[in-house]
């Protein structure tokens, strides 16, 4: 599904290259949920925006489904986003002036989907996230886990083929955050959505199947788990 | 999606409510004085428009060297018909030179503007009795009507439109005329009358040396007008070359004609001044700078809120928002408030409209079919949209989602200088209009306080319709005047100050010029209080004095360069005039004309008739005076009869300055309104800001930044864009104000004071502002602000 070949990221500073990544080529392949983890500054969310295409990479090319999607246009990269890529934030994201219903519908509204459907696919989202009840509340209004989740279902409700998740759990307290890492295994085994996640944590890791580790931007070990 | 974008934007204004209401509100100001100069703009630009023949009247005017003027003599009418094909009508208009009083039974009418017209002029200028224009019978005839008002006062209960028999003038007199019917008199039109006589053929024993008629010209459509021009002029000399008038070939080369269309006749004739079209022209550019105001606050408030706004941009595109998705948003925002804004106007504009329509002596009013505000509007609103829109939709919906949603986003140096410089901007033009506002202040004040080398006070100008040209006939009159108690002395003469004199050709030290004229009597100078320079005034004493005495004013021993004027001729009208005083210069037209050479004269032949009674009335008995005056006119002056009518001087002399009290409450006006939306703007953003320097203000009080401080710093930013501000405006402002005071002849000296007041009442204004806002977030504590995140 993802193809990264010898991609290189480095901010130039007074003629001094700072390198983010180095000769990264890896793939990702459907139905996989992989962990990328790594100490602080390893390049990892990097290599994750790089994925999310909200990066663009120095040097290497870069394969989504088989596409030259590298150095792709605004409007390219937006119709990407609108059918196979989801994106959770660790800091949620959610738009405040939204309700929760609202924000799980708007990536529906971008899309064109029909009234009938959004309702039924909302509804769908809600219920299996158990959130039915804060439908009409405000982010503000949720704890932190349950942002989360309304952040996760509103990745899910354009039906991508791939979520990426940037520290997903980085800003929940322990019992949610094993909440949200049971509910991206299920999402994966169940739905046969791909994962990508950048995470710190070895537990949070141990829910995927495959864990990258990144160090200085290179990547130090590629390893199949479960 | 429409309806989500729409719900959204109401939340936003919503949870900001005090920002969208000073936002909509100023704007809604700002919308309200645009809609009221618009009204006026479309009122003042198609005088007229109604005449069918609209684009194709013109006037003939007449240039001499020293002024120009749009009185022809009536033959040469005749002449352009004869000789120009492309000249479908030649039209004559003569206005009345004096008020005629109707009356019909108790009514009484008093028509100061009788307008007297051919045929032709009738259907050139579009003036249609109803019932339609019937031709007078023979050359002598004329068909009088009255406008529908005169006709009101006349005759309250005519419904039908059969002619009635009036008199004229007082009812001893016993003339009697007949009114043919009733004229609509159209107050947007340049022609405005209480009455107009028709008939068919005017000026038939004028000669070319009267200049007393006004001719139109209708011309047939695709005429080139420049070269019609020329060749009238080409005539014009030939015609007066025939009628040995005007001098030789050589002299008349000096003298050509112009064609001066119907469109500009309202705001500038050529013989005439432009000061009307100035005027319109900047409180149209003080409407819009206004309305550009209200319109960055709006821009500035969108700058102040790009970081937050910046988040949702960046997680909408990422769900797979398109920009233009994203502009179409924020551009219904701005919308939304925009409508809000002008709903508010029109209210506004409907409530101020009743003073505004008594500053400018209109009738305007919003609320009429065919009003041109009914498709402006909406191009208003979306111009205005885009003006106010037209950051946030650009820049914020180019922000690249990740920059976004890293979490360490602060909006660029560009929109901070952007930001700054708006602000810079808004507070430039205040600053412009208070200065203006201040220095024509002054200028008015001068006015109101110099010297005009006459005294308007305790002086009565009284209408009157019999005519006093020989001294011998008024003196009656005089003595009978003169003994009501309270009146100090009684003249008479062809022009009041305050108005235009006449104007003739006198020769004098070998020179030839064309000066001013007025024809007086005995007192003239004594009852207005005109100082003697040199030699003495009129006097009984002096049999000559009614016979080819003159008094000139220093103006006139310049232009002719006399140098011992007593005794010295000027000759004018066919008679040797000796000079036997010279008067300062006094001020009869206001402070914008310099003061015109000028002879007065006891006998005048070939001037206007000495109609203009002038009395000085001692203040304190002024009341009993003018109640006796009243009581006894019929017995004083027999023709006038009951109809005792007067004006102060000092009140039709204040009238000269009523366009300049206009511009000085439009300014007033302006100035105040651009100030309160600048302060507006700023006090809604630095509301937003300190919200959102909350955890800096408090971070630094616990590194033990004083409350003084703290407050020095949010201000100092804002106390250096108002200094620059000023800087910027000071020599826009002087080199405007200097331009206006030119059009003065007598003026003050650039003041400095108004360029420090502005400075100082600016930044006053600012800190008072910045301080009101960042005080709540001085005093606050840090805990608070520190706690969350």
């Amino acid at each position: 599904m993802i193809k990264l070949e010898n991609i290189e990221k480095y901010y130039a500073n007074k003629g001094v290259k700072n390198y983010v990544l180095r000769h990264v080529t890896t793939q990702i392949n459907k139905g996989e949920f992989v962990s990328i983890m790594g100490p602080s500054g390893a390049g990892k969310s990097t290599l994750l925006n790089i994925m999310g295409m909200l990066e663009e990479p120095t040097y290497g090319s870069y394969f989504f489904n088989e596409e030259d999607v590298t150095h792709l246009g605004e409007r390219k990269k937006i119709e990407l986003y609108r059918n196979h890529i989801g994106f959770v934030f660790q800091a949620y994201h959610l738009i405040d002036e939204m309700t929760v219903y609202e924000n799980i519908e708007a990536p529906l509204l971008y899309k064109n989907v029909s009234s009938g459907e959004r309702k039924s696919r909302i509804a769908d989202l809600l219920d299996r996230f158990n959130i039915v009840a804060k439908k009409d509340l405000f982010p503000n209004q949720l704890s932190g886990g349950q942002q989360q989740l309304v952040g996760i279902a509103r990745a899910l409700a354009a039906q991508p083929a791939i979520i990426l998740a940037d520290e997903p759990t980085g800003n929940l307290q322990s019992v949610q955050a094993e909440e949200i890492m049971e509910l991206f295994k299920k999402l994966n085994r169940e739905d046969g959505i791909t994962i990508v996640q950048v995470t710190h944590s070895e537990k949070n890791a141990g829910y995927g199947n495959r864990i990258i580790t990144i160090e200085d931007g290179v990547i130090k070990e590629d390893l199949k788990i479960g | 999606m429409f309806k989500l974008n729409l719900k959204i934007a109401l939340r936003n204004l919503w949870k900001n409510k005090g920002i969208t209401a000073i936002n909509i509100g100023g704007l809604a100001i700002a919308l309200a004085a645009f809609v009221l100069v618009m009204l006026y703009f479309t009122y003042e630009t198609s005088f007229d428009k109604e005449n069918p023949n609209y684009d194709h009247v013109y006037i003939v005017g007449i240039n001499y060297p020293e002024f120009k003027t749009d009185y022809a003599p009536a033959p040469f009418a005749v002449a352009i018909k004869q000789n120009f094909p492309e000249v479908d009508r030649v039209g004559l208009v003569k206005g009345s030179s004096f008020e005629l009083t109707i009356k019909n039974g108790g009514n009484t009418l008093f028509t100061s503007k009788i307008l007297t017209v051919d045929c032709n002029a009738a259907k050139i200028l579009n003036i249609n009795p109803s019932g339609g224009l019937v031709k007078p019978s023979g050359d002598a005839e004329r068909l009088n009507y009255l406008s529908n008002e005169s006709m009101k006062i006349l005759f309250p209960d005519k419904k039908d439109n059969k002619p009635e028999i009036v008199g004229f003038g007082a009812s001893n007199l016993g003339i009697t005329g007949i009114i043919a019917g009733s004229i609509k008199n159209d107050p947007h039109s340049n022609f405005n009358f209480d009455g107009v006589s028709i008939s068919n053929k005017l000026g038939n024993r004028d000669n070319y040396d009267m200049n007393d008629y006004t001719i139109y010209l209708q011309l047939k459509p695709g005429v080139n007008v420049l070269s019609l021009e020329r060749k009238i002029t080409d005539l014009y000399r030939a015609e007066l070359l025939k009628n040995k008038v005007g001098g030789s070939k050589d002299e008349l080369k000096g003298i050509s004609t112009f064609l001066d269309p119907l469109s500009s006749l309202h705001l500038k004739p050529k013989a005439g001044n432009n000061t009307p079209y100035k005027i319109l022209i900047a409180i149209s550019v003080l409407g819009l700078l206004i309305l550009l105001i209200a319109c960055i606050n709006f821009t500035n408030l969108s700058i102040a809120q790009a970081t937050k706004r910046a988040k949702e941009v960046g997680v909408k595109k990422v769900m797979g928002a398109f920009r233009f998705q994203l502009i179409t948003q924020f551009l219904i925002e701005i919308f939304m408030q925009c409508f809000a804004a002008i709903i508010l106007a029109l209210i506004l504009a409907e409530l101020v409209l009743p003073s505004f329509n008594t500053l400018f002596q209109v009738q305007l009013s919003i609320w009429h079919l065919g009003n041109d505000l009914f498709w402006q509007l909406p191009l208003i609103l979306s111009v205005i949209t885009l003006i106010a829109g037209i950051y946030p939709a650009i820049i914020l919906s180019g922000f690249k989602p990740i920059l976004v949603l890293k979490g360490n986003f602060s909006t660029s140096k560009q929109s901070y200088v952007l930001r700054n410089s708006l602000i810079v901007f808004q507070f430039s033009i205040a600053v412009v209009f208070m200065i203006s506002l201040l220095i024509i202040n002054s200028q008015l004040k001068y006015m109101r306080s110099q010297d005009l080398g006459f005294t308007a006070d305790e002086v009565v100008y009284i209408k009157n319709i019999s005519i006093f040209n020989d001294p011998l006939k008024f003196e009656p009159v005089r003595e009978k005047i003169l003994k009501i108690p309270g009146i100090k002395s009684a003249t008479v003469a062809t022009f009041v100050p305050s108005g235009q004199n006449g104007v003739n050709s006198y020769v004098a030290n070998g020179i030839k010029a064309n000066i001013d004229f007025v024809g007086v009597d005995f007192d003239y100078f004594e009852t207005l209080d005109i100082k003697l320079k040199k030699g003495r005034f009129f006097s009984r004493e002096f049999k000559t004095d009614t016979a080819n005495s003159a008094v000139i004013n220093e103006s006139a021993m310049v232009k002719y360069g006399i140098k011992n004027p007593i005794g010295q001729t000027i000759r004018g009208c066919n008679i040797d005039y000796k000079i036997v005083g010279v008067v300062k210069d006094f001020k009869t037209q206001g402070f914008e004309n310099i003061v015109q050479p000028t002879i007065y004269t006891i006998k005048e032949p070939c001037g206007g008739n000495k109609m203009q009674i002038m009395l000085k009335i001692e203040q304190k008995m002024m009341a009993g005076a003018l109640a006796t005056l009243k009581a006894q006119w019929s017995d004083i002056n027999k023709q006038d009869g009951e109809d005792f009518r007067y004006l102060f001087l000092d009140e039709m002399y204040g009238k000269l300055f009523k366009k300049q009290e206009q511009l000085q409450t439009v300014f007033f006006a302006a100035a105040l309104l651009t100030i309160f939306i600048a302060i507006l703007g700023l006090f809604a953003f630095v509301k937003y800001i300190t919200n959102v320097r909350i955890k800096e203000i408090a971070l630094r009080k616990i590194l033990g930044a004083s409350n003084f401080q703290i407050m020095k710093l949010i201000n100092s930013s804002f106390f250096v864009m108002v200094l620059i501000a000023n800087l910027i405006s000071w020599p826009l402002a002087y080199v405007l104000t200097k331009k206006w005071l030119s059009t003065f002849a007598y003026r003050i000296d650039m003041p400095v004071l108004p360029f420090m007041l502005s400075a100082v009442v600016t930044v006053l204004l600012t800190i008072i502002t910045v301080s009101i806002q960042t005080n709540k977030a001085v005093k606050a504590k840090p805990v608070d602000a520190l706690k969350y995140e």
